[in-house]
């Protein structure tokens, strides 16, 4: 009988560090500019709801700011972008599309979890941000 | 003495559905298989599981919106079908992209092209029962993958197509990581190569398993890898010339088996050819000037007329047909005909004499893509009807 031609192969993988990644405990990892979660920075946002219109897959709804956060006077509507994550195809067409370069990219791609995953903890946390400075 | 009688003997035939639980890929397609025995002597294809009316989304929906839309018609090929439509959208618009732009579309392409057919063959390497094989293939796939990430941004889902050029540059460094990168897989998908084409589990089950004559692979027009298998010298990269493939020297692999051996093993060639034309579309990089065009100063509106644009993607030809009204922003007709279409369709008839066993391999042969396929029911209003095109009519077969 003939020699298996993985049989070399095998035995070299037998003293390998195992190729799985265990996930939640251990990263895996993603490039600096992989696309990822993506937020609005209200400091810049004017609230035109081009992003909202041009999302190919309607996961921004333009919402409008809460109450007590210092709204920029460029935004007169005083609403912003919220993307729905377990909607978002991550394609960055809002971050292309913003007339004011508005958005900040992140590589961040561990957002399942119990609960529905949003932008509104990013984009507020850059007013409160801007209003402590 | 003329026939007095004739005696039929009824052929005893049991009905065995093959799938729709994921007979070949994880996706869903049923294979309707009636055999004499362990004989197969018919075959029905019958699709529809993952039918959402994509087409029709197109029309819904704005020119733009459509390039990440399509994208999403099958996630494995996903570059190829936003390309095709990116440049269906171009020739409407008379918009050439830059030299540096056609030439990172191609990188983008036959770095799909190259995790495709690593990913067939290894599933081929699971349905023959070699699971080894299979994760050894797939952990060599990440190579390729991490290629693709670097270039565009995502392992998968690219993105990467606009109206006039690429969405994203790359640099000298990322320049060396991929061809790092590509460098060491090259070995080892010469070694897989010489695997299929050494091991003995593998030839037992894939040679003369599935044979499509050359003649039969035109007849029931079968694209792509299926029919280059079967000897028939088809490739829209040559034939259309489009993006750099005018530019970046490649050779179109065929073999004369025909058998579902002959077809991974065109895959591993074709697998090889793409890493060479990667490589030297990365050696040859052309930098006359930005490839990305500003997304915010396209046209929103695209003059009035159609226009078709044809690609080839991993499985074979891919066609896309816009027409537009001039007046709209969303595009009055989108219509896509994917390679799986035909190829999976079509070739019921393959299945006819084959063991009950050989009939997963035969379909995993022809690099079935699911989520491509299924499209029409045709409501009559006026007669108040309901008209199920039969696939065959739709894939353009002969009756």
């Amino acid at each position: 009988m003939k020699r298996p031609k993985l049989l070399e192969l095998a035995l070299r993988n037998l003293v390998r560090k195992p190729a799985t990644i265990q996930y939640p405990r251990e990263k895996t990892p993603v490039e600096e500019d992989s696309r990822g979660v993506q937020y609005a920075d209200l400091t810049k946002c004017t609230g035109c709801t081009l992003c909202a219109l041009e999302c190919p897959a309607d996961a921004i709804k333009m919402t409008p700011i809460p109450q007590g956060y210092g709204v920029p006077a460029k935004n007169p509507r005083k609403i912003y972008p919220l993307i729905d994550y377990s909607k978002c195809v991550f394609c960055y067409r809002c971050v292309k599309i913003c007339p004011v370069n508005a958005y900040t990219v992140t590589n961040k791609y561990d957002i399942a979890g119990p609960t529905r995953a949003n932008s509104e903890e990013y984009s507020l946390s850059t007013l409160k941000k801007a209003s402590m400075q | 003495m003329g026939v007095t009688k004739v005696v039929e003997i009824p052929v005893v035939t049991a009905e065995i559905p093959i799938g729709p639980q994921h007979p070949a890929l994880h996706e869903p397609v049923l294979l309707k298989v009636y055999s004499d025995g362990e004989e197969v002597v018919r075959a029905e294809v019958n699709t529809g599981y993952n039918h959402r009316g994509i087409e029709k989304l197109c029309e819904k929906n704005t020119y733009y919106r459509d390039i990440f839309i399509v994208a999403r018609v099958c996630g494995i090929c996903n570059a190829v079908h936003s390309n095709c439509y990116v440049r269906a959208l171009e020739y409407l618009l008379d918009i050439k992209p830059n030299n540096r732009a056609r030439y990172l579309r191609v990188l983008a392409m036959e770095f799909e092209r190259i995790h495709s057919h690593m990913l067939i063959n290894a599933v081929m390497a699971e349905i023959v029962g070699f699971d080894t094989l299979f994760m050894q293939i797939m952990l060599d796939r990440e190579r390729v993958m991490k290629a693709k990430e670097i270039l565009t941004g995502n392992r998968v889902m690219a993105d990467y197509m606009i109206v006039g050029g690429v969405r994203r540059d790359i640099d000298e460094i990322k320049r060396d990581r991929i061809r790092d990168l590509l460098l060491k897989l090259k070995p080892r998908v010469e070694y897989y190569k010489k695997v299929f084409m050494e091991d003995e589990t593998i030839i037992k089950r894939l040679v003369d398993v599935g044979v499509i004559k050359p003649a039969e692979a035109t007849s029931r027009s079968l694209v792509g890898p299926v029919a280059r298998g079967s000897g028939i010298k088809i490739d829209s990269r040559v034939s259309d010339k489009y993006d750099a493939y005018d530019e970046i020297p490649f050779n179109v692999i065929t073999r004369r088996e025909g058998d579902s051996w002959a077809r991974m093993m065109v895959r591993w060639d074709e697998t090889l050819e793409a890493i060479n034309m990667c490589l030297y579309a990365l050696e040859k990089l052309p930098a006359d000037g930005n490839p990305v065009p500003d997304e915010r100063r396209l046209p929103r509106v695209i003059p009035q007329g159609e226009s078709y644009a044809r690609v080839e993607a991993q499985r074979g030809e891919l066609t896309y047909y816009v027409l537009s009204d001039g007046k709209s922003t969303n595009p009055y007709r989108v219509k896509i005909r994917t390679p799986s279409f035909n190829n999976v369709i079509n070739s019921a008839f393959m299945y006819i004499g084959l063991s009950l066993a050989d009939v997963p391999v035969a379909l995993t042969s022809l690099d079935p893509c699911v989520s491509c396929m299924e499209r029409v029911t045709i409501i009559d209003l006026e007669k108040n009807t309901k008209y199920k095109l039969t696939l065959k009519e739709l894939a353009g077969s002969r009756k």
